[in-house]
């Protein structure tokens, strides 16, 4: 009879384990030790205990663990996503960083000289900086990296025509009519000139972008297609590993010029998985918090409440309208959807004040920002009579109105975000609009030909500049403007800020135009962006900033 | 092997070519002709029409479709199977190999405890048939099949990893290369296995030179994806096995066997499960294709870098040459088994003949 005695065992052995999740579940509280169910114990090294919650022992060695994002690439010059700038702004330096408060201060460079005219950028550079090979960087460097850059731009790189294209020549180059960026010329070994083509305050924001990087031109050289598996830089870590797929190893870099960093390896992770669960299991350091998680980790009885940060990220998510399609075409219709609706209290209720409202375009921590900008508030009447007075007439006059979403992986359920707004529309306007969801290629198909009545996306800051918001997708002939808006009275003050040389009249310039798009309204902002983390305590310096920077260099690990 | 069966196996061995070339086309004009396309999922925010325009014309993804597909075929006749556009300047045989190998790994060790429990419990239900025991024993399972993975995972963190704390949360072995044995270095990961050496200190005292033992256990990182991916299974097998095996216990030979007195054990062993198990080698058989294929939920829950995942991505950011390889890989490692499988049956079962 053994078969049947061998099923009997299996049978009850799946029954057990069942049993036990059960128990242990309903059981709640104190970590049993080991109260039946021996079948799950294994080896003998058992990880920190996790019973005493939020009492992770330090982790060891000098090592911070941290999930990390699989890279697309680690060159600089094709950069462009938060994830891979998290490891290439660690890796590499560029002429300028931005930081802790977002201000533009010398890396590479120890200074610079700007022409009395505003368009002659003369950089010096630090002396004996050295790679992560011991070479040291030069002027070439500098100069490779930048026609490096932009070439790429023919064929790869995204971004680079944004970034390098303020630089006289540049755009030659990103369109294959020059191999050279003339604008930028070597002086001497430790002195590069960037000519830029007229007095743009914001270019030197944009040269804090991976795209302006430096990176080695012998290893570049050598290995053009897998050199990016382990790049030589000169930021304050070293690639010692990519495990494609599971972890990177950054190392420190001992040499740096800006002093040895204090944790000698950062661990990233790069399968994934739960992400709070292998915090709270002591597994990782930081962990980002979700929408589900975040009231139970601000409850101050929680144990992760003693851990948790928060900062404003420069970003905004908003309803784009396509000012050139029925019914959005007519002011009137935008400004009665955007106070048809309660975002205040959808923030509230729905988003639990995960971010703060955005009432108006420019974010809290951009220069310029104005906290006196308002959009005008909700009125349902109001919105009614704007309807009414519109070019439609009625709600019963307007096309059919369809917002598009996209997503990825294009998710199961609209959620209660969009349901709420849908709700207040047909309440307040008597329209009922549809939702048509898609996943983020057809999402972005669609949105390329303008093929979208209203749209809900969001918008993250590359620099911390307002011309990266208020210039580029608003002006009538920026390529950035999906919702196709055109003002000749908005345009020319966004003109005039390109140039204006004194920084308060520029950031004042960026307000007035501002105060117009809250008018005109292409967009209806919704909430600014905010970082919710858990830092394991023995961690500090870590801590979110509004936009990517270097600073793993000055984080520390306490027991 | 005789004769007719290889002219059978080489008749459906050139319907091979033919197969994939159907399946490429069809894969191929599908993403294609889908909207999106890889340079607009992963520019972003980052939506200016000329630079994208720019990138497609370097990537040949303006070029007519007939054009594009013609040199897909050239280079993958040649064994090229193309450039990931997310993982940039790597081949994609060079992500999806290892991502295959991670999944089949777990996905064979979950399928041996599968058929561990599975096979033996339909037996157990087939010779309890009608008794309480037997709809109690595989229901406790189909109970658990029942649970979708994206509930049963976070369950079984929250259980094994949290409450206990027994076992890791993350789904993959991490501290390979930084783990420290007690011989330093010595602390190999292998796959889902790892090996360190083990010196018993007491040892030291009698044995004058440095002993150690090898110690070969699997990593506690997998076994969560391991429960997730192997349990919810063993109703299936249950049932299938239960089947099977109610079928044998009806024929003559079985009531004819146990009238000579054969003993049960040899009736069992001998005249039932030999025959039970023969249909259930064929399933057995196309299980061991799905080692190859991942499971997207449980992946992603538990953070393993396998190909359930990544093709799941790869379609998400319209990877075309990605998508391409790991259909390609699938619908391959598919016809061939159904062939092997058919072989195999000549020589599982001798009544079976392939004739001309």
């Amino acid at each position: 009879m053994k078969g049947r005695n061998a099923a009997l065992i299996a049978a009850i052995a799946g029954l057990a384990l069942l049993a036990v999740v059960f128990v242990v579940l309903l059981a709640g509280g104190g970590g049993g030790d080991g109260d039946g169910g021996g079948e799950q114990a294994g080896p003998s090294t058992s990880p920190t205990p996790a019973d005493a919650r939020g009492g992770c022992d330090a982790p060891r060695g000098d090592d911070l663990r941290l999930l990390g994002s699989e890279p697309i690439s680690l060159d600089p010059a094709l950069t462009f996503t938060a994830g891979d700038a998290d490891y290439v702004v660690h890796i590499f330096s560029g002429l300028v960083k931005l930081d802790a408060n977002l201000k533009v201060v010398a890396d590479l460079a120890e200074g610079w000289d700007v022409s009395p005219d505003g368009t002659v950028y003369t950089f010096r550079l630090r002396r004996n900086t050295l790679f992560h090979d011991d070479r040291p960087v030069t002027a070439e460097d500098v100069k490779y990296s930048l026609d490096r850059a932009a070439k790429l731009g023919q064929t790869e790189s995204i971004v680079a025509e944004s970034m390098l294209g303020d630089i006289v020549g540049a755009k030659d180059v990103t369109r294959g009519r020059a191999d050279s960026i003339s604008g930028v010329k070597v002086v001497n070994s430790t002195t590069v000139e960037i000519t830029i083509d007229a007095p743009k305050a914001y270019f030197l924001a944009k040269l804090t972008y991976p795209t302006a990087f430096v990176v080695q031109k012998q290893q570049v050289e050598a290995n053009p297609q897998g050199w990016t598996r382990k790049p030589i830089g000169t930021g304050p870590y070293k690639m010692q590993r990519w495990e494609l797929g599971e972890r990177i190893i950054l190392e420190a870099n001992e040499k740096y010029f800006g002093g040895a960093p204090k944790v000698k390896r950062v661990l990233f992770y790069l399968a994934g998985g739960s992400s709070l669960t292998q915090f709270e299991n002591c597994e990782i350091d930081v962990s980002g918090i979700g929408l589900d998680d975040l009231e139970r980790v601000q409850s101050p009885r929680d144990p992760l409440n003693s851990q948790y940060v928060t900062a404003p990220s420069l970003s905004i998510s908003y309803i784009g309208f396509n000012t050139q399609a029925a019914p959005f075409d007519d002011p009137k219709v935008r400004l009665a959807f955007a106070i048809a609706i309660n975002r205040e209290q959808i923030s509230r209720v729905v988003l639990k004040d995960r971010e703060p409202l955005a009432n108006s375009i420019m974010m809290p921590g951009l220069p310029g920002y104005n906290k006196d900008a308002q959009m005008a508030g909700f009125d349902a009447q109001r919105a009614k009579q704007l309807l009414a007075e519109s070019k439609y007439g009625s709600a019963g006059g307007l096309p059919k109105v369809t917002l598009t979403i996209g997503s990825a992986g294009g998710g199961a359920t609209v959620g209660p975000y969009i349901e709420a707004l849908q709700a207040m529309w047909r309440e307040n306007l008597g329209v009922d609009v549809e939702i048509a969801q898609a996943d983020l290629a057809s999402y972005f198909s669609d949105l390329d030909k303008g093929r979208y009545q209203m749209r809900v996306d969001g918008w993250i800051m590359d620099y911390p500049d307002p011309e990266d918001l208020l210039d580029i997708l608003f002006h009538s002939k920026s390529r950035y403007n999906q919702s196709r808006y055109s003002n000749p009275e908005y345009d020319a003050i966004i003109e005039r800020a390109r140039t204006e040389r004194n920084e308060s009249a520029r950031l004042k310039l960026y307000q007035d135009a501002e105060k117009i798009l809250l008018t005109d309204l292409p967009w209806i902002p919704l909430n600014f962006g905010k970082t919710h983390l858990v830092v394991s305590e023995h961690i500090k310096g870590y801590k979110p900033f509004p936009i990517v920077i270097p600073f793993l260099q000055n984080v520390t690990i306490e027991r | 092997m005789d004769s007719s069966l290889v002219s059978y196996l080489l008749r459906r061995l050139l319907w091979v070519p033919l197969i994939l070339f159907v399946v490429s086309f069809v894969t191929f004009a599908l993403a294609r002709f889908g909207p999106g396309d890889p340079v607009s999922v992963a520019a972003g925010q980052f939506r200016d029409p000329e630079v994208l325009d720019r990138i497609r014309h370097a990537r040949g993804l303006d070029k007519p479709f007939y054009e594009q597909y013609w040199i897909y075929v050239k280079n993958a006749a040649r064994g090229d199977l193309g450039e990931s556009y997310r993982y940039k300047d790597r081949k994609v045989t060079e992500v999806i190999f290892p991502a295959i190998w991670r999944s089949f790994q777990l996905n064979s060790v979950a399928l041996v405890i599968t058929l561990g429990l599975g096979i033996p419990l339909g037996v157990f239900a087939a010779r309890r048939q009608g008794t309480w025991a037997d709809p109690a024993s595989i229901g406790s399972f189909l109970l658990i099949q029942s649970i979708p993975g994206l509930i049963l995972v976070p369950f079984l963190l929250l259980a094994f990893a949290l409450k206990l704390g027994w076992l890791p949360a993350s789904g993959w072995p991490r501290d390979c290369s930084v783990a420290i044995g007690l011989l330093g270095e010595s602390y190999k990961c292998i796959g889902i296995a790892h090996t360190y050496y083990e010196i018993p200190i007491s040892w030291r005292f009698l044995v004058p030179v440095d002993f150690a033992i090898p110690v070969i256990g699997m990593s506690r990182e997998v076994m969560i994806p391991i429960i997730a991916l192997s349990l919810p299974a063993v109703a299936s097998w249950a049932r299938y096995t239960r089947a099977f095996t109610l079928g044998v216990l009806r024929e003559d030979y079985v009531r004819t066997a146990r009238a000579k007195g054969v003993s049960e054990t040899t009736v069992m062993t001998r005249h039932v499960l030999r025959n039970a198990l023969l249909p259930l080698s064929t399933l057995v058989a196309f299980a061991m294709v799905g080692l190859l294929e991942g499971s997207f939920f449980v992946e992603t829950l538990t953070g393993i870098p396998g190909v359930g995942r990544l093709a799941f991505e790869s379609i998400g950011s319209r990877d075309y040459d990605m998508i391409m390889a790991i259909t390609l890989l699938g619908s391959s490692s598919f016809v061939l088994a159904s062939i092997f499988i058919d072989v195999a049956y000549t020589f599982i079962d001798p009544r079976i003949r392939y004739g001309a």
